[in-house]
């Protein structure tokens, strides 16, 4: 029998924090700042696309104490047990010094009316933490999340290479604490589980995912909450309640990779922060839309299951995922099932999850030798922007050129994440020509009837959808180079 | 010294780093909302779901059983204690949604629902059930139901349509004509921190806490509002996380919040949610224009026609109106102008960042593009030709005008002379490039100010004046003045701001806050100056005995007359006193008798840039170099220089940031900003962060700002043009020039969309 524990345990900067009185949908950032008037922590927007409200969240993972930036605003407090929580009073000045990162941040004019600046200073301090000498690729990773509507940005990317001038990330003070943090997070883990409030406040977090099945038997419409990238805005945004809910994050068991026979398997709990590292150098095309999700906060926060879960017809992983052939294990108590991806989700909103059943791992094969692979991702601005259409193409030819296999997967055509297969029929077996799309593309009236909305209207979608297969053939016919979204280098 | 902070050149200070920036990276700088009050209760606003009808009924018995309720605040609650709120002057708007049933846009307040926490009146807001009569909206432009009013004397603010000459006559005799049509979108200002506001009462007397461009305007609007005295009344806001005119107007919200807090006899706090802020505040009003040109072959311009149409509400007569700056802009010979204003079931617009430029010089710019094209004249070439040291309305000089030396600078650190002009022409690998120019303008205003600078002998100085820190560097840059005018160093200046119980100072709008806090703080300290002098001077035995004060100067902490020095210090001693304390009242030049008066009445009295018998404006010359691709017409912005003259620059650093921000607002006016509206229930759609696109990092590639030299001593005292509004101005109109020169698609209307493109 698992142990009850009726308190969350945590570190907030230097201290150690006990609540037993904490509600499920209770932010983190409501917390700093009404309960402990820690108000260097700004709100902008409550759904995590401003980034004024980030905080650095400390956690042990198998590699060490791994601090990455988070968005406070839809971060639930129930989540952080066994965590160390550092904001921007924690990065007070020394003998009047200030930290390395604030100094280049004053030096370089990065802030003008200063409200995102603590939220910029914390994304900051988490870069120079992970890469004291960091590329421009990486600072723009670093500041996605992050708006500013006064200065322009460009002072603050100057600030950012400068860091390192000013000090030295060794020289840090969580650098310097890093081991005591870790002795004191290690002594918070005791294995039980945590219960905490009654009747329609209830939260709840499992001490193994074996603990997460029983308790899913006992709480079916329990809510699971990841990264709460998504369901942190049903509260701050839309108000719904959402108790029972469990949370997962925590569940090291569900972070776990492994590839075997070119099939690679992700624990439903891994990061798209993870998931990038993951296949960077497996599945390229993937892992540069990772980086096209959200902020840096979202993708440390936000998981492949939780994406794929929650079935969002705009969600960005299922269309390249169903594309690969990606298959989904769902597990009941202590059985399991695997069902293809594309069959996980029905109609808008519904998903063929059980009462009581999880997501706990996606096994996608990896492209196999010869075949092309390429994911498009339209939307009205580059980074940090919701898509309009996503489409993700897996071509394999034969030895004549023609088409042996083709897999073609849309996101914001259809209600769910959507396979276009009227036109692969259209395509399969045929040699792969320009004759051969054209003649494809009437066949997307088939597949699809897209909506209007303000990211893009009906007829937008359906002509550029269809494009971006014309798109996938001239870049795999060697008539185009590929074509990246990205940033022109100047000569 | 580092790329942030550009060396000073003539008539330019010192770019010092900005006095509150440590408190600004430490998270300790503390904005409205995160003021600890004690005993606050958390106020939540009810919305309208409707855009047009009456509310019939409110059914609140479900919100106030929700545990930790104090009160809720509805229609009719307030007769006899609330006065309606006005439009104009200090005023967002006179929609009274406390006062009256009647429904005149969507999410008009309906109700406040106050509780003990912010998570109680929250949920039973959501409880609040109303019943309304519905009825059709017109959301705006085009829709049935709109009414179309001329803006002349429909605001005391645009008395009447700048003309000269015979337009007809002379477009008639234009060689080549251009005659299009342009428009601009609804955009909100979406400043990074929310609106809040904060009231306690003590003793009769009232604080509200709340991010504020006028601190006095509001103390005196609420005061009438609340029916008190204004000397009960303080707004209080020290720092301010961005305004760009949100925060200029004060909204009905204030007001309810105060009379909440006075009617539950505790404080009363509300955060407004960024969706709300969309409705209960303001925003830029759409436009839409209609310019007619007519030049000769040689390149004059010898008519321009520049018709304009901008939405507003029902009840309030918001006029953008910036024919007054387009129709001075160059050497036209006949200038022809008419403004209309289209009222719809919509919240009342307001002021955003250079309010009437934005729309109306895009539009002047987009035109003189045209037809520079049309002459098959290089743009920069076509503007030289009309470039013009007298306004052609009443033929009056410019103080000063340095718009071809910014062309010129821009031109040659772009690289200007490496393009090709045909459409297209230019290509790297799979990426057509464009590039395009245009001006930047923005009338020098100044407004009455008022400062009390103390200097003690320790050689610390404070300063103090009711101005506002919204982010543009005013405390940083009166410190400079004050520092340099009474010969000490930076450091040792504290400016306390952003309180009406300080010496009044106008709206921090207008661009006018560098220049009239400038002269005011340049009078208080030369009033102690001149007291210090005068010590100096008179004395018996001193070093300076005998000299006459204007022989005086002063510099580190002493008195100096050439190689005679002595110290402040002993100066003051000599006097007997330990500090010197002076208050000082500036009024531009032609201000009314009742200047300094009005303004501590809350009364807005700007001296605009064309009144006067030279008139005023900073101008600039913004390029934009785009990147097209070939197949996708994805458009990327991969270069931006901008050479700016605007008087004295105070300090270059904060100078620099104002204007590259701007320009980055130019970027997001070209490619991004837009409120959506679905216009069957006259609604915004796109109401938060994620769907309203502001320019990411991403967004932004490399900017370069040129401060170019002028002096200028008609301006004001302190020789400043305002600058915070200049540089968002030229960039919509150059980003659209370089769309078409890479790729021949002409977009008139505002955001250009990939979908444009193809």
């Amino acid at each position: 029998m698992t142990a009850i524990r009726s308190e969350i345990r945590f570190i907030l900067n230097g201290e150690e924090v006990r609540l037993a009185e904490v509600a499920p949908d209770e932010t983190l950032l409501d917390y700093l700042r009404l309960r402990r008037s820690l108000t260097g922590t700004k709100e902008g927007c409550a759904e995590g696309d401003c980034g004024a409200c980030t905080v650095l969240v400390g956690r042990l993972t198998p590699d060490g104490l791994v601090y990455e930036s988070v968005n406070s605003c839809i971060r639930f407090l129930g989540s952080l047990d066994g965590t160390h929580v550092v904001t921007v009073e924690h990065l007070a000045p020394v003998a009047g010094r200030l930290h390395p990162v604030q100094q280049a941040m004053v030096d370089f004019h990065g802030s003008q009316c200063g409200f995102c600046t603590p939220g910029f200073v914390m994304s900051l301090y988490a870069l120079w933490m992970q890469d004291p000498k960091p590329s421009d690729r990486r600072i723009e990773k670093a500041l996605q999340g992050n708006l500013c509507r006064c200065t322009g940005y460009e002072a603050i990317v100057r600030a950012a290479r400068a860091i390192s001038s000013y000090g030295d990330a060794n020289d840090d003070p969580l650098a310097a604490e890093r081991a005591e943090i870790a002795g004191r997070l290690n002594a918070m883990r005791d294995g039980a589980r945590v219960e905490i409030g009654t009747g329609s406040k209830r939260f709840f977090i499992p001490a193994s995912v074996d603990d997460l099945a029983d308790l899913l038997e006992t709480e079916p419409k329990a809510t699971i909450v990841a990264g709460a990238t998504d369901v942190g805005l049903w509260v701050t945004k839309f108000m719904r309640e959402i108790a029972p809910v469990v949370f997962i994050g925590h569940l090291d068991e569900l972070r776990r990779t492994s590839e075997k026979d070119g099939v690679l398997s992700i624990g439903a709990g891994v990061s798209y922060t993870e998931a990038f590292r993951l296949l960077a150098g497996r599945v390229p095309a993937l892992a540069t839309l990772i980086d096209r999700i959200g902020g840096e906060q979202v993708r440390n926060m936000g998981t492949i299951g939780g994406n794929i879960a929650n079935g969002s017809p705009i969600g960005d992983t299922p269309p390249p995922l169903i594309a690969l052939g990606a298959t989904l294990t769902l597990r009941k108590g202590r059985s399991r099932r695997t069902i293809t991806l594309e069959e996980f989700f029905i109609d808008y909103g519904k998903q063929d999850r059980r009462p009581g059943e999880f997501v706990e791992a996606v096994h996608v094969p990896l492209p196999a030798a010869g075949s092309r692979f390429a994911i498009y991702k339209v939307t009205k601005r580059r980074d940090e922007d919701i898509t309009a259409t996503l489409g993700a193409f897996n071509l394999m030819l034969d030895a004549s050129g023609k088409v042996e296999k083709i897999r073609i997967a849309y996101g914001g055509m259809a209600a769910t994440p959507k396979r276009a297969h009227a036109v692969e029929a259209a395509i399969a077996g045929k040699p792969w020509t320009r004759e051969t799309v054209d003649a494809a593309l009437a066949e997307y009236e088939r597949d699809f009837r897209p909506l209007t909305d303000m990211r893009a209207s009906a007829d937008y979608r359906m002509l550029a959808s269809k494009n971006l297969l014309v798109r996938f053939f001239l870049e795999t016919s060697g008539r185009a180079a590929p074509v990246q979204v990205g940033r022109y280098e100047a000569a | 010294m580092n790329e942030a902070a550009p060396l000073p050149k003539g008539n330019m200070g010192e770019p010092v780093a900005r006095i509150d920036a440590r408190l600004k990276v430490t998270g300790d700088a503390r904005y409205p909302a995160d003021l600890p009050v004690r005993d606050v209760a958390h106020a939540v606003l009810v919305t309208s779901p409707i855009a047009r009808g009456r509310l019939t009924q409110l059914h609140t018995e479900a919100a106030r059983a929700v545990p930790g309720v104090l009160d809720i605040i509805a229609a009719g609650d307030v007769d006899g204690e609330l006065e309606r709120p006005q439009f104009g002057n200090s005023g967002s708007t006179s929609i009274a949604p406390l006062h009256d049933r009647r429904i005149w846009h969507d999410g008009q307040i309906v109700a406040l629902v106050v509780a003990e926490t912010f998570e109680a009146a929250s949920e039973a807001a959501a409880l609040v059930r109303a019943d309304f009569q519905a009825e059709e909206p017109s959301s705006g432009f085009g829709s049935p139901g709109i009414e179309i009013i001329p803006a002349a004397g429909a605001s005391p603010l645009y008395p009447e349509n700048p003309e000269a000459g015979d337009f007809d006559a002379a477009w008639a005799t234009a060689e080549i004509s251009i005659d299009e049509t342009y428009s601009t979108p609804t955009q909100h200002h979406n400043p990074m921190e929310l609106f809040s506001t904060t009231a306690s009462w003590f003793d009769g007397d009232v604080t509200v806490n709340e991010s504020s461009q006028n601190v006095t305007g509001w103390k005196n609007t609420l005061a009438r509002q609340l029916k008190v005295d204004p000397e009960h009344v303080r707004v209080v806001s020290p720092y301010v996380g961005g305004a760009f005119g949100s925060r200029g107007p004060m909204t009905p919200r204030t007001a309810i919040i105060a009379h909440a807090a006075r009617r539950l006899g505790r404080p009363v706090r509300c955060v407004v949610t960024r969706k709300q802020a969309y409705t209960t505040q303001t925003y830029r009003a759409e436009t839409r224009h209609h310019i007619r040109m007519g030049a000769m072959k040689d390149g004059r311009i010898v008519a321009f026609r520049h018709e304009g149409w901008e939405l507003t509400s029902r009840p309030d007569n918001y006029v953008v109106g910036g024919t007054g700056t387009t129709a001075r802009m160059y050497g036209y010979g006949a200038v022809e102008t008419k403004v209309s204003l289209v009222k719809a079931d919509r919240n009342t617009p307001s002021y955003m960042r250079s309010p009437p430029e934005t729309p109306y010089v895009y539009a002047l710019e987009n035109a003189m593009d045209e037809m520079a094209v049309a002459l098959a004249m290089d743009p920069v070439e076509f503007r030289r030709v009309n470039d013009t040291m007298t306004e052609p309305i009443e033929g009056k000089p410019f103080s000063s005008r340095s718009l071809m030396e910014c062309y010129d600078q821009a031109a040659e650190a772009f690289g200007w002379n490496r393009r090709t002009r045909g459409i297209g022409s230019m290509r790297d690998g799979d990426w057509l490039v464009g590039m395009g120019c245009a001006t930047a303008v923005y009338p020098t205003n100044v407004a009455p100010c008022t400062a009390r600078v103390r200097l003690t002998a320790d050689g610390r100085i404070r300063v103090q004046s009711g101005s506002h820190e919204i982010g543009t560097g005013i405390r940083t840059v009166a410190a400079q003045m004050a520092a340099e005018r009474l010969g000490a160093p930076f450091w040792s200046v504290e400016v306390e701001m952003g309180d009406s119980s300080l010496p009044p100072a106008p709206v921090s709008g207008g661009s006018t806050s560098t220049a009239s806090v400038c002269s005011a703080v340049m009078k208080a300290c030369d009033a102690i100056r001149a007291r210090l002098f005068h010590a100096a001077v008179t004395a018996n035995d001193g070093p300076l005995s005998g000299l006459a004060p204007a022989d005086l100067g002063i510099a580190d902490g002493r008195i100096v007359a050439g190689a005679r020095v002595e110290a402040v210090a002993n100066a003051m001693e000599r006097m007997g006193v330990g500090e010197i304390e002076e208050y000082a009242e500036f009024a531009p030049e032609g201000s009314s008798a009742d200047a300094i008066a009005n303004l501590y009445k809350g009364k807005l009295e700007m001296r605009m840039g064309e009144e006067g018998a030279k008139v005023k404006y900073a101008f600039g010359a913004e390029f934009v170099e785009v990147r097209i691709h070939r197949l996708t017409r994805e458009t990327r912005v991969s270069r931006l220089v901008g050479a700016f003259a605007a008087g004295r620059i105070m300090n270059p650093r904060t100078a620099r940031s104002q204007l590259m921000g701007g320009m980055i607002w130019g970027v997001g006016c070209a490619l991004h900003e837009a409120t959506e509206m679905d216009r069957h229930s006259a609604r915004y759609v796109n109401t938060d962060l994620q769907d309203y696109l502001v320019p990411v990092n991403a967004d932004i590639q490399d900017v370069k700002v040129i401060l170019v030299e002028e002096k200028d001593t008609d301006v004001n005292p302190a020789g400043v043009k305002g600058l915070g509004e200049l540089g968002n101005v030229g960039t919509p109109a150059a980003v659209a020039s370089a769309v078409y020169h890479a790729t021949g698609k002409r977009i008139r209307d505002l955001p250009i969309r990939i979908e444009d493109l193809l």
